[in-house]
């Protein structure tokens, strides 16, 4: 009975204490900020309809953009192309997905090469489908207010404020950092005073 | 045994402020209209659904949101005003980034741990043999599995698991009245110990006892469920996928007909006790019925509570059967964490940081290596190969008072 003691204590503390560190260990990038909300209003990518974006990267190592997708009726089985471009509209990294693997409305990660030194550093991104038919789009929203870094975006050869609802994503310098900042974030909810006292 | 108790309920504490899993919010949000006089939920969440913020409906019976939405009346002072606004909180971030949190879980769990302590109590009185009895409390008190399955999913099957329990104990001491009363107490909670009545037939002395036994749960369920008998209650609770699901399983005999199941296994345990076992021990019965149910179903893992006590009593009273009844009982919560449901593994740490959503579950990582589907049917395989054996034990020995 004493072993049973012994291993319950010692797994449960270990799945509240340890644990989250060994998952914290896998984490191979972080998001800048979360999602910002988006409108119904969306925006159809195929063929020559592509869609340019600027925005600003918060944080060093850029490595991927993240945002909401579309793939009505899982139609589009084409290339989805993401091209990154500095400030001097060089192009700097290139990702590409299958549309065979993005389900209609699944966040999807453009991941890359981290840029090291991407920190406020303002960047271009063209999303494009280029081989995709009318009836294979694929859609992004839009949002409401511009966030995260974004500034405008142009479609159709307009240009207009805001964009769609991205995030950028950050390689992180060591496995430590991010451990560290798991805990810290656990601790400074546990030990704030809302936290122990009743509103 | 008082410095025991004290550690199993840190160990407690801690599960229930750190790991979130989202039902409890879910529920909670839902019971939290009695606050606002609101009595029969079903019909009200339906009507309002396009104006709330959570759409669930509420698939538990009526005494579960009487309960919760009383404990919540009862705790709001503590709770503090920020309470509600959390509940009706829908964004998955921010839901998780409140600094009260933790206090929320502990409040909300905190029954849980009352109902789960009498459980130990329970079993430490379950024995003549007191040091058996000892064995059996700190059994129930020190297994990772039912801190996990209660505390981590926030498992509100522990109403009905005690008070099924409470029945049992009547059953072993020949008082089938108030054992019959317990039993109908635990099925308006949740309908599984329903099943168990067929047994409870077989247990009464004559017709006139077997007859009244069998119908005093369903009347005091009855009772209960009547009042708020409707279309939304019907549909979000009596028939909800996870009240039917146990019958789900079954195999085709041709021209529409199938075998199902969980009914067969009830039907032959029930013609083995009438026809073959003349003591009728319930406690074969009930444990074995639920070994194979959850050999042949696909189990939500809140289930496996149902039987974790009948466990623990075998497990002491046949200690041979304690190593092989560990790797069943391990067996048996891994299943779930193979489920696509990120709520089974990952995101039960959200707490500690949402980037955990960046990571793949269990399922995923075992996608680029095999087929989970196959995998978790291996496990399942043998889990009912497990039981099955186990099963026979238990029934072979049916000369035994358990």
């Amino acid at each position: 009975m004493k072993k049973m003691i012994w291993f319950t204590t010692i797994s449960i503390l270990f799945m509240l204490f340890i644990m989250p560190a060994i998952m914290a260990s896998l984490i191979k990038m972080t998001p800048a900020d979360d999602q910002p909300g988006y409108g119904p209003r969306r925006l159809s990518i195929y063929g020559i309809n592509e869609l340019s974006q600027k925005f600003i990267s918060k944080e060093k190592n850029l490595t991927a953009i993240g945002t909401t997708v579309k793939n009505p009726n899982l139609k589009n089985k084409k290339e989805v192309v993401l091209d990154l471009y500095d400030a001097n509209s060089n192009l700097i990294r290139k990702s590409i997905l299958n549309g065979f693997n993005i389900g209609d409305g699944d966040f999807v990660k453009f991941v890359f090469d981290a840029i090291p030194d991407s920190q406020n550093k303002e960047y271009s991104l063209t999303l494009s489908s280029p081989t995709a038919a009318a009836d294979e789009i694929i859609e992004v929203f839009l949002m409401d207010n511009t966030a995260n870094g974004i500034i405008e975006y142009t479609f159709a050869e307009e240009t207009h404020q805001g964009g769609i609802p991205m995030v950028t994503f950050h390689k992180p310098e060591n496995k430590w950092e991010i451990i560290k900042e798991v805990y810290s974030n656990w601790l400074s909810k546990l030990l704030s005073p809302h936290s122990r006292k009743t509103e | 045994m008082k410095k025991l108790l004290l550690i199993a309920i840190v160990l407690r504490l801690l599960v229930s402020a750190f790991l979130f899993h989202p039902d409890i919010k879910t529920y909670n949000f839902q019971a939290s209209f009695l606050k606002k006089g609101v009595v029969n939920i079903y019909s009200y969440l339906i009507t309002n659904k396009a104006t709330l913020p959570l759409k669930d409906e509420f698939v538990y019976f009526p005494l579960t949101y009487f309960i919760l939405g009383g404990y919540q009346m009862v705790t709001s002072g503590i709770l503090g005003s920020g309470f509600d606004s959390w509940l009706a909180d829908a964004g998955a971030g921010s839901v998780v980034n409140n600094q009260n949190i933790f206090k929320y879980l502990a409040i909300l769990k905190f029954p849980y741990l009352i109902l789960d302590i009498g459980i130990a109590f329970l079993l430490l009185n379950y024995f003549k043999d007191r040091k058996k009895g000892e064995k059996a409390f700190i059994l129930w008190l020190f297994n990772p599995f039912t801190i996990l399955i209660i505390y981590a999913f926030s498992n509100i099957d522990i109403f009905s698991v005690l008070l099924t329990l409470i029945a049992f104990l009547f059953i072993k001491r020949e008082k089938l009245w108030k054992a019959s009363v317990f039993l109908g107490l635990a099925c308006c909670f949740k309908l599984y110990p329903l099943l168990f009545i067929p047994f409870l037939f077989l247990k009464g002395k004559d017709l006139k006892e077997k007859i009244l036994v069998s119908l005093i749960p369903i009347f005091i369920l009855g009772a209960v469920i009547l009042p708020f008998w409707s279309p939304a209650f019907v549909q979000s609770a009596l028939i909800s996928g996870l009240t039917t699901r146990i019958f789900n399983p079954g195999f085709s005999i041709g021209f529409g007909e199938s075998i199902i199941v969980g009914f067969f296994i009830l039907s032959a345990l029930f013609f083995y006790g009438w026809l073959t076992d003349k003591k009728n021990n319930l406690f074969n019965y009930w444990t074995v019925f639920l070994l194979l149910i959850f050999s042949f179903s696909h189990f939500h893992v809140a289930w496996l509570l149902w039987i974790a006590p009948f466990m623990v009593i075998l497990a002491i009273k046949k200690p041979s059967l304690s190593l092989p009844i560990f790797i069943l009982s391990a067996l048996a919560i891994a299943i779930p964490m193979f489920y696509q449901d990120r709520s089974m593994t990952i995101s039960l740490f959200r707490i500690y940081t949402t980037w955990y959503d960046l990571l793949p579950t269990p399922f995923v990582v075992l996608q680029k290596l095999y087929d989970p589907y196959n995998f978790m049917s291996v496990l399942h395989s043998t889990l009912a190969g497990g039981s099955l054996i186990i099963s026979y034990h238990i029934l072979k020995k049916e000369e035994e008072e358990w």
